[in-house]
């Protein structure tokens, strides 16, 4: 089967170092899916979910921003942040989403308004990437 | 127990004699040969030539503090030691991984230190603690010939210094205090981490104009090996000029969420810079943890050193002192007999 080489890399660790046949970014302006010859290209990444395919199995990554280089069926993803869905507990998401969102209502001025924003979408995008992981069976 | 008593006695004499040199020698010599004791004639002699940094020798109650303070030395010199080889573990590993975050860029952006544009910005790296050897003189020495080499080149040329570390602060202020755009300093009160470089690189890039940034730093290659290095990043401006686009790759690439390519190439610069200062942050944490341990390690054994002379000189003389004793009991004695 036809497989590209993946890296993910955090700036405190490599998150992923590997062969990949699919991978799916949240880019600013929506989902894109890679497959193996794809034409170069360089996306900046918004906080969302990746999502990478190794022999029909997708195992599902929380990222908090960051760039993808497409090349020569070689794609390097840097994040700022990540987290692996299997590391993520579904209650302990679910209760910092809650959160985030009452925060959001109750923020007072334009700073406090995008730093709530930011966090609600960080705790959304881990409370996808754990559902997502359910869904496809990889995290639990 | 008499003899004890005696010596005690004794040292207080001796005390007397070793201030008076001329004296104490000639009764050395004397008295030492005359009764052939083994360190007759090094006995009191002795207490000439080991005068230890000085014309007069010291006594035995000044060296027996000497030699208490230069042991505590040596301890502190050993602790701080072991304390920077436990550190440095910890930090070399976070730079060893963070090294593969920012070699993308240079695939991409390609690598162009000879690139020199009209501002210059020299982030200089340096450590807020002292005692870690000459690792911030290089970087601040190389940080001096940067600014040197830029005003050779002609006039329009315009050099800003930004300092992270106490150490490179006090160094180039003293010179350059125009030229210094900011201070960055107590970086290492948490550990350092990607959040602290992004807001550095926010801080840089909101504060001042440049074509060209420098990191001056020194990077880690082994415990005792810190090679100072300049990184070089350019501006979003200067990326998309024709001279990096010839050495980058970035033509062949579309972009994709519908960016112009100027505002792929800011977001990607400010990255760039966020990666690059947290990978040469990392390192220089970890130049100067290996430097402190080089540091403390021979000054830990510099201080054997001393305390070995010490020893040896003041139980030269706490033996003299108790020749001197005996002989003068000795002879005594036979002065009463005889």
């Amino acid at each position: 089967m036809d497989t590209f080489r993946l890296r993910v890399i955090a700036p405190d660790r490599i998150i992923f170092d590997s062969r990949a046949a699919e991978v799916i970014l949240a880019t600013n302006t929506g989902l894109v899916g890679i497959l193996p010859n794809h034409a170069p290209l360089l996306t900046g990444l918004d906080i969302g979910i990746l999502k990478i395919r190794t022999n029909e199995l997708w195992s599902v990554v929380a990222v908090m921003g960051g760039f993808a280089m497409v090349h020569d069926n070689d794609i390097t993803i840097l994040v700022n942040e990540a987290e692996n869905a299997k590391e993520i507990n579904l209650q302990e998401a679910q209760e910092i989403f809650q959160l985030t969102q009452t925060k959001v209502s109750q923020a007072d001025g334009r700073k406090e308004n995008i730093e709530a924003n930011l966090n609600l979408k960080r705790a959304k995008a881990r409370l996808d990437a754990i559902q997502e992981g359910i869904k496809e069976g990889t995290a639990s | 127990m008499a003899t004890g008593a005696a010596r005690r006695g004794g040292s207080r004499l001796a005390k007397q004699f070793a201030d008076k040199l001329t004296l104490s020698s000639s009764v050395g010599v004397q008295n030492g040969g005359a009764m052939g004791s083994p360190w007759g004639m090094q006995g009191l002699g002795a207490t000439n030539e080991v005068a230890p940094f000085g014309a007069r020798a010291a006594s035995n109650q000044a060296v027996r503090n000497r030699m208490r303070s230069v042991k505590n030395i040596q301890k502190i010199t050993m602790a701080m030691k072991m304390v920077a080889a436990s550190k440095l573990r910890t930090v070399q590993v976070k730079a060893e991984n963070s090294r593969g975050l920012f070699q993308p860029f240079t695939a991409l952006l390609g690598d162009a230190p000879a690139i020199m544009g009209n501002k210059t910005l020299v982030v200089t790296l340096s450590t807020d603690k002292g005692l870690c050897g000459g690792i911030n003189s290089t970087v601040v020495k190389y940080s001096r010939s940067l600014l040197k080499l830029n005003q050779l080149n002609g006039e329009g040329q315009d050099t800003k210094f930004v300092i992270v570390g106490d150490k490179g602060k006090a160094q180039l202020q003293r010179e350059y205090k125009k030229h210094i755009s900011t201070y960055i300093t107590e970086t290492q009160k948490v550990s350092i981490n990607f959040t602290q470089c992004a807001m550095i690189a926010d801080e840089i890039i909101k504060s001042s104009e440049y074509d060209v940034i420098k990191v001056v730093y020194n990077k880690f290659n082994s415990a005792v090996s810190f090679l100072p290095t300049v990184a070089t990043l350019l501006s979003p401006e200067m990326l998309a000029g024709e001279e990096a686009q010839k050495i980058g790759d970035l033509e062949s690439y579309e972009t994709e969420g519908a960016e112009t390519q100027g505002e792929v190439l800011q977001n990607l610069a400010e990255f760039q810079l966020a990666s690059v200062l947290y990978n040469a942050m990392l390192e220089n944490a970890t130049s100067e943890m290996g430097a402190r341990m080089s540091a403390m390690d021979s000054s830990t054994r510099n201080a054997g050193e001393v305390l070995d002379r010490l020893t040896l000189s003041y139980n030269r003389s706490r033996q003299a002192s108790i020749t001197t004793e005996l002989i003068e009991i000795i002879s005594g004695a036979a002065a009463l007999e005889g």
